[in-house]
């Protein structure tokens, strides 16, 4: 029942306007679908470097509500279970260079977001606790792990 | 931050009863300040990234914090009196038991706390800094001085 609109060799979607005066016609599965293949439309065809601005400015905005509501706060803990932090935390993998910018420019409770993201620490023992010495191992591991440049 | 900013999260402190007596860091928490530790972040948390006292549980709780100031040489005791003898500090609970922040006791009676991530304040007590985050009950230990 659904209407497939050809736009280009590779580039299959369901047409808007079809779907507006037929959606009676579209069972929840179907919709399910064009959903995804729109999902994967953007992911595919949306430009790197839109991509990366689009990634930057979420963080931008999630760190500045995590910031202002949790700095009075002196458990990490709380600190990290803030709703934007655990936002930072489920952008995975795009989150890393940024937090470790972030970090060379003002240290702060990362951790915990770079220990869930990665499963690693590359803090040492007597590291544990001092913020200067946790924020250098850690951008050293970004540069070793080509997350960040030099 | 500005005294403004500390007086909204703080609704108890008012510009007579306290005092900002660092810049802002994150280096230290309050847990550590109140040991005289100004170099390390003290918390239990459960993936051991930051410090806390070997040996000692590292749970969120009250025996867990009181342990760790008791390597210290701190022991619990009654009142929050000034004691020309003892040094004393306060840990605050929420409604939950949950230590939430620690005071040291000044020579001059007065409190000292480190607010989170925000400055070190001197306040008359422990009163001044009761808010919905640091709850309103607090347990007192003492040590020789």
């Amino acid at each position: 029942m659904s209407c497939v609109t050809e736009r280009s060799n590779s580039e299959f979607e369901l047409s808007d306007e079809h779907s507006k005066d037929n959606d009676i016609s579209f069972s929840d599965e179907s919709q399910e679908r064009y959903k995804w293949s729109k999902r994967l439309g953007e992911h595919y065809l949306t430009p790197m470097s839109r991509r990366d601005i689009d990634c930057l400015l979420k963080f931008w905005e999630l760190k500045e509500q995590w910031k202002e509501f949790t700095a009075k706060l002196s458990s990490s803990a709380k600190i990290a279970m803030h709703p934007a932090y655990q936002q930072i935390i489920g952008m995975g993998q795009e989150a890393i260079p940024l937090i470790l910018a972030e970090m060379r420019c003002e240290p702060g409770h990362w951790f915990w977001a770079l220990r869930s993201i990665t499963g690693g620490d590359p803090v040492l023992p007597e590291q544990k606790g001092r913020l200067k010495e946790m924020t250098e191992s850690w951008i050293n591991w970004g540069i070793e792990q080509d997350y960040i440049d030099e | 931050m500005s005294e403004q900013v500390l007086e909204k999260e703080f609704p108890g402190l008012t510009s007579s009863n306290y005092r900002i007596t660092s810049d802002l860091t994150g280096e230290y928490n309050c847990i550590a300040w109140a040991a005289n530790e100004t170099d390390v972040w003290w918390e239990p948390d459960p993936y051991d990234l930051y410090f806390w006292p070997p040996g000692i549980q590292r749970t969120y709780t009250l025996d867990a914090y009181i342990n760790a100031y008791g390597t210290l040489g701190y022991t619990t005791c009654e009142d929050t009196e000034y004691e020309e003898d003892y040094e004393k500090i306060a840990i605050y609970l929420d409604s939950d038991e949950t230590p939430t922040h620690a005071a040291r006791q000044l020579d001059s009676g007065n409190w000292t706390s480190k607010l989170g991530s925000l400055e070190d304040i001197e306040h008359n007590s422990l009163d001044d800094i009761i808010c919905y985050e640091y709850g309103s009950s607090v347990v007192v230990m003492k040590r020789p001085k």
